[in-house]
């Protein structure tokens, strides 16, 4: 099929508007997913994707169309996240497309990331084409989304499609506009080979697997490939499309999404964002990749079993092959030993790294407060970056802290702008200015310290406004505040794994909410378990760890003895699934649980 | 123990050796009961009679039994001819009298031919199930009798004048107050039975009220269940009842002495469906169905579940583990020579944490748990287990 004839698109929005659902109605309606086959939110192929009901990858799919032209299309789909810590997956994906589905939710209206990745398809040159999707529901407002269209995106009218991914309504109209708008795919005329590595996947029996999007030429098995930035040169074992699931095909050609398997085995020689060419005819120019993404969330990994070391860094160099955005190196912790270092770009995405360690490589981790990264001025002029408290130089060394900042754009309705004006004051955070999106609406750009927004931030912003309010944010400058570190004592021992850096006047609470939080997670103990908040030595708060009162078996006759240890062996050995911390167990998702508010 | 008679003076003196006998029938089953019981029919129980006799046929007695003890199921439905014929095979093994023989009785089935068969056969103790006298908490247990047969049945027992009845309560029952446990208790100790065991109600897997615990239809309380065992404790203190271990109390010389050998890991041999047996170097129970134990036994094969070999260090772990269950304690000082390979060290570090944390208290080679140490017995026994799996005692 020439390329011509190809079509590359994704399907963008904000957090829950539909785009895995309606990815659902346009496979079964291209025939690329057999009926018996199909199961809901059919791409969000994770274990962990289908529980929560969220996207956290971008899944591509290769699918044929035979349009109202009377020509046979090929289309490529990648259905993207649209939560905010996944942001870097949807540039991804946006790289290797021409077009873009921008669906908004009819009964929610634009949000804050539909705006942000609205803007990341314009800075791409993307064509995009505006659908208004779950028309179906009753609170639909078909009116104000047209408006916020043209006011807020500044898309006219006019291009919008009236779809509903769940009733399946408008499904062939969103095809024909992607054939119709979307341009064929760009710079196949480049005289070399060309292919953008924009995920890569590892694979236990074929080692490393690159999704690739094809640019010029082609790939095909028994190639000799190159990639660019190294120079390293591999033979090209197996090319193929997804279909969703991979299926091996002849060659990649211009305009191709696929996947290349080659003699690639370790996953920190293949780079996402890389040029894959050639060998025997290079290209010159590499294709424009990716910005390096910082990582904005610190924390620590420690295998809970130490023996699990090896396996954890194993886990970890596959997790980061298949996720650009998370980074990591090794460290160490007087009260969890050897582990990681651990960069995300905000807590979801922490939380489902730790669930993915767990889950998909059997690994049980214990994870410390996260931080964010601080610069620390010393005496002397010599600044330092501090993303673990536990590296905080004494207070006698230090001239000053700055802290990150971000700039948020925050949406929400008129009525509710009182309380998050307050909110932001209470984060210890500016309002920048404010503007109005619509009768309805309106913008605040804020200021805020990162530290304040990682915990339950959106939660609160969304509670205030009912839902609907959103928020999109970017990292900003530095700035100098007066932070201090707080330190947890668990049975008068300080656990340098909870450790955190605190704004002074913040300490207190935060102290406080952090002792009862721990004292209520720690299962009762069957002593006396204090756990206090200091800075520099001084409590500033304290919570008891409930004290066991029962724990017995009421009747013991002879034959119960074999039961009863039984019994006891599994009491003994859910113990040791716990970290000892000096006499008292923690379980091992304690931080995580600790992060999350009610 | 000169008031005794001349042959049980003689038991008094072996090393204990216990009888158990699994009688599997009951007449309905209790919505908390976990133990293998099945509906008694005439040939049924004529198999189960001839299997015990086939089954005692095939261990080794090379010592005499001390005490016995016929738990189930029910074993007071038997006809009083049936029961004869058990005690008679029974009696064959204990070389005379034994020191205390135990026999479980459930209200709705006591009658004077019963009892008469029972006495005759030379019962020491009767342990009669009145679990409530509540009517409406007997009915939400699934229990089959009222409260007049609880009386009616107890003036029949106490007129056969056993040496010694226990009847057994439960309590922390979905939606009973700690005002009518309180209640259940006095009407019990208004009775004056020689023996009390109190059973906090536990959730079994398998059983009916397991199925309400996960279907969320009643739920565990256990600030309230600590409660309840203290106000036990104390209310029975008051009555007279000495407290010897954590669901147990008498008056003097009636604590159950088949029970008191078990927990202090002497051997008792278990006979029929489902009963467990620590003897002659094997621990391990009897499979728990009527036909598989018949067939089994008829192959020769006995203590077929959960077979461990007793080491030493296994029975001096469990002596810790179910003696701290007991008031009186255990005596390190006899288990230490006995089991000089065990980690004492371990242990020793143990216990001395347990009394630094006010939950137990050592007394020259004693240690025993305070009232609040025994209500964490569980967490208790599992450190012990931990302390004996420490890596230089495995390897
Ligand atoms: N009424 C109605 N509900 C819909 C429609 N499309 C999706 N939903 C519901 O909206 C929720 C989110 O749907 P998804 O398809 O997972 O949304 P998403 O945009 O892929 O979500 P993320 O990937 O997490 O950003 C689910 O509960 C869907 O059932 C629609 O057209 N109408
Ligand atoms: S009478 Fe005893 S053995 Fe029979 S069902 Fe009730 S509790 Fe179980
Ligand atoms: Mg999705």
């Amino acid at each position: 099929m020439p390329a011509k004839l190809t079509r590359n698109f994704c399907i963008i929005a904000h957090v829950d508007h539909g785009k895995t659902t309606l990815s659902d109605r346009i496979l079964e309606h291209t025939n690329t997913v057999a009926m018996r086959v199909m199961t809901d939110q059919h791409l969000d192929s994770m274990d962990l994707e289908k529980e929560r009901g969220i996207t956290i990858k971008s899944h591509p799919v290769t699918m044929t169309y035979p349009a109202k032209d009377g020509k046979i299309y090929k289309l490529n789909l990648m259905d993207t996240p649209g939560h905010v810590d996944f942001s870097y997956e949807v540039s991804r994906s946006l790289a290797a497309c021409e077009g873009a589905v921008l669906l908004i939710d009819a009964a929610q209206g634009v949000e804050a990331q539909t705006v942000a990745n609205a803007h990341l398809a314009f800075a791409q040159k993307l064509k995009v084409i505006p659908v208004i999707n779950k028309i179906d529901l009753p609170s639909a407002n078909l009116e104000l989304c047209l408006k916020q269209l043209e006011d807020i995106l500044t898309i006219p009218a006019e291009e919008a499609i009236l779809a509903s991914g769940k009733a399946g309504i408008g499904i062939e109209d969103i095809l024909e506009a992607v054939v119709l708008r979307v341009p064929p795919p760009r710079w196949t005329e480049y005289p070399q080979a060309r292919a953008l590595v924009f995920d890569s996947l590892y694979d236990s029996y074929r080692g490393v697997i690159a999704y690739v999007r094809m640019f010029s030429g082609t790939i095909k098995a028994g190639d000799m490939m190159m990639l660019m930035s190294t120079g390293q040169r591999s033979e090209v074992k197996e090319v193929g499309v997804f279909m969703p699931k991979m299926t091996k095909i002849a060659s990649l050609g211009a305009g191709d999404v696929g996947y290349i398997v080659s003699n690639v085995k370790d996953t920190s020689e293949i780079k996402t964002g890389d040029t894959i060419t050639l060998a025997h005819k290079p290209a010159t120019e590499m294709l424009p990749g990716y910005k390096e993404v910082r990582p904005m969330v610190f924390c620590g990994l420690y295998p809970v079993d130490t023996s699990d070391y090896e396996k954890l860094k194993a886990a970890l160099g596959r997790l980061r092959l298949n996720d650009a955005a998370f980074v990591y190196s090794s460290e160490s912790s007087v009260a969890l030993g050897f582990g990681f270092r651990c960069g995300f770009l905000g807590l979801l995405h922490m939380e489902i790294i730790q669930e993915r360690i767990r889950r998909e490589h059997d690994v049980d981790i214990i994870s410390t407060y996260p931080s964010v990264v601080y610069h620390v001025i010393k005496h002397g002029g010599v600044q330092i970056e501090v993303d673990n408290p536990v590296n905080l130089p004494d207070p006698g060394e230090i001239v000053e802290i700055r802290e990150p900042t971000i700039k948020a754009a925050i949406h929400i309705p008129n009525d509710a702008m009182g309380d998050i004006m307050a909110l932001v004051m209470e984060k210890r955070g500016t309002v920048d200015h404010t503007d109005t999106l619509d009768a309805a609406r309106v913008m605040l750009t804020c200021i805020l310290p990162l530290n304040e927004i990682l915990v339950d931030f959106n939660d609160r912003l969304k509670s205030i406004t009912h839902g609907y309010g959103s928020m999109d944010y970017e990292l900003g400058e530095y700035r100098t505040s007066d932070l201090v570190k707080m330190e947890i004592l668990v049975n008068n021992d300080p656990v340098d794994a909870f450790a955190s850096i605190v704004h002074r006047d913040k300490a207190e609470g935060k102290g406080r909410a952090l002792c009862e939080k721990l004292a209520e997670i720690i299962p009762p103990q069957m002593f006396k378990v204090a756990i206090q908040a200091a800075i520099g030595g001084k409590i500033i708060a304290r919570d008891n760890v409930k004290e066991m009162r029962k724990d017995v078996t009421a009747k013991c006759y002879g034959g119960d003895i074999s039961r009863k240890r039984k019994l006891l062996d599994k009491q003994k050995e859910g113990k040791k699934k716990m970290k000892q911390f000096g006499r008292v167990s923690i379980p091992s998702d304690a931080f995580i649980k600790v992060l999350k508010t009610n | 123990m000169s008031g005794l008679p001349t042959e049980q003076a003689k038991a008094a003196t072996r090393a204990p050796l216990g009888l158990y006998v699994h009688v599997p029938f009951c007449a309905s089953t209790c919505d908390f009961c976990a133990f293998y019981q099945t509906q008694p029919t005439a040939v049924g129980v004529g198999r189960f009679l001839d299997g015990i006799a086939q089954e005692a046929a095939l261990v080794d007695w090379s010592e005499p039994v001390t005490t016995v003890f016929w738990g189930g199921g029910t074993p007071g439905l038997l006809a009083p001819r049936d029961l004869a014929r058990l005690a008679a095979t029974v009696r064959a093994r204990c070389g005379g009298a034994p020191q205390e023989w135990t026999v479980e009785l459930a209200p709705a089935s006591v009658t004077e031919a019963r009892l008469a068969a029972l006495k005759e056969a030379g019962v020491t103790r009767a342990s009669m199930g009145v679990q409530s006298f509540q009517p409406a908490l007997l009915e939400a247990l699934g229990r089959a009798h009222s409260r007049e047969q609880i009386y009616r049945a107890y003036d029949r027992v106490r007129a056969a004048e056993f040496a010694s009845v226990n009847l057994d309560l439960m309590f922390a029952l979905p939606g009973q107050t700690e005002a009518e446990w309180a209640a259940d208790v006095r009407e019990a100790v208004a009775l004056a039975p020689d023996h009390l065991s109190t059973y906090c109600l536990t959730f079994e897997e398998d059983t009916a009220l397991w199925v309400k615990l996960s279907q969320g239809r009643v739920k565990l309380d256990p600030e309230h269940e600590a409660r309840l065992y203290e106000s036990t404790w104390a209310q029975l203190a008051t009555a007279g009842y000495a407290q010897y271990e954590v669901s147990n109390f008498a008056h003097p010389g009636h604590a159950c002495l088949h029970n008191l050998n078990t927990w202090r890991m002497h051997e008792w041999v278990g006979l029929g469906p489902s009963a467990a047996s620590q003897h002659a170097g094997w621990r391990g129970a009897n499979v728990a169905d009527l036909d598989q134990w018949l067939a089994r036994i008829g192959r020769g094969e006995r203590v077929t579940e959960d077979r461990v070999a007793l080491t030493s260090a296994l029975r001096a772990e469990d002596a810790l583990i179910f003696g701290l269950r007991m008031n009186a304690g255990v005596d390190l000082s006899a288990w230490r020579p006995r089991c000089p390979e065990a980690p004492w060290t371990a242990v020793e570090a143990l216990l001395d944490r347990l009394a630094g944390d006010g939950l137990a208290q050592r007394d020259g080679g004693w240690v025993r748990l305070t009232d609040r140490g025994r209500l964490l017995a569980d967490s208790v026994g599992s450190e012990v287990m931990a302390a004996f799996s420490t890596e230089a005692f495995v390897a």
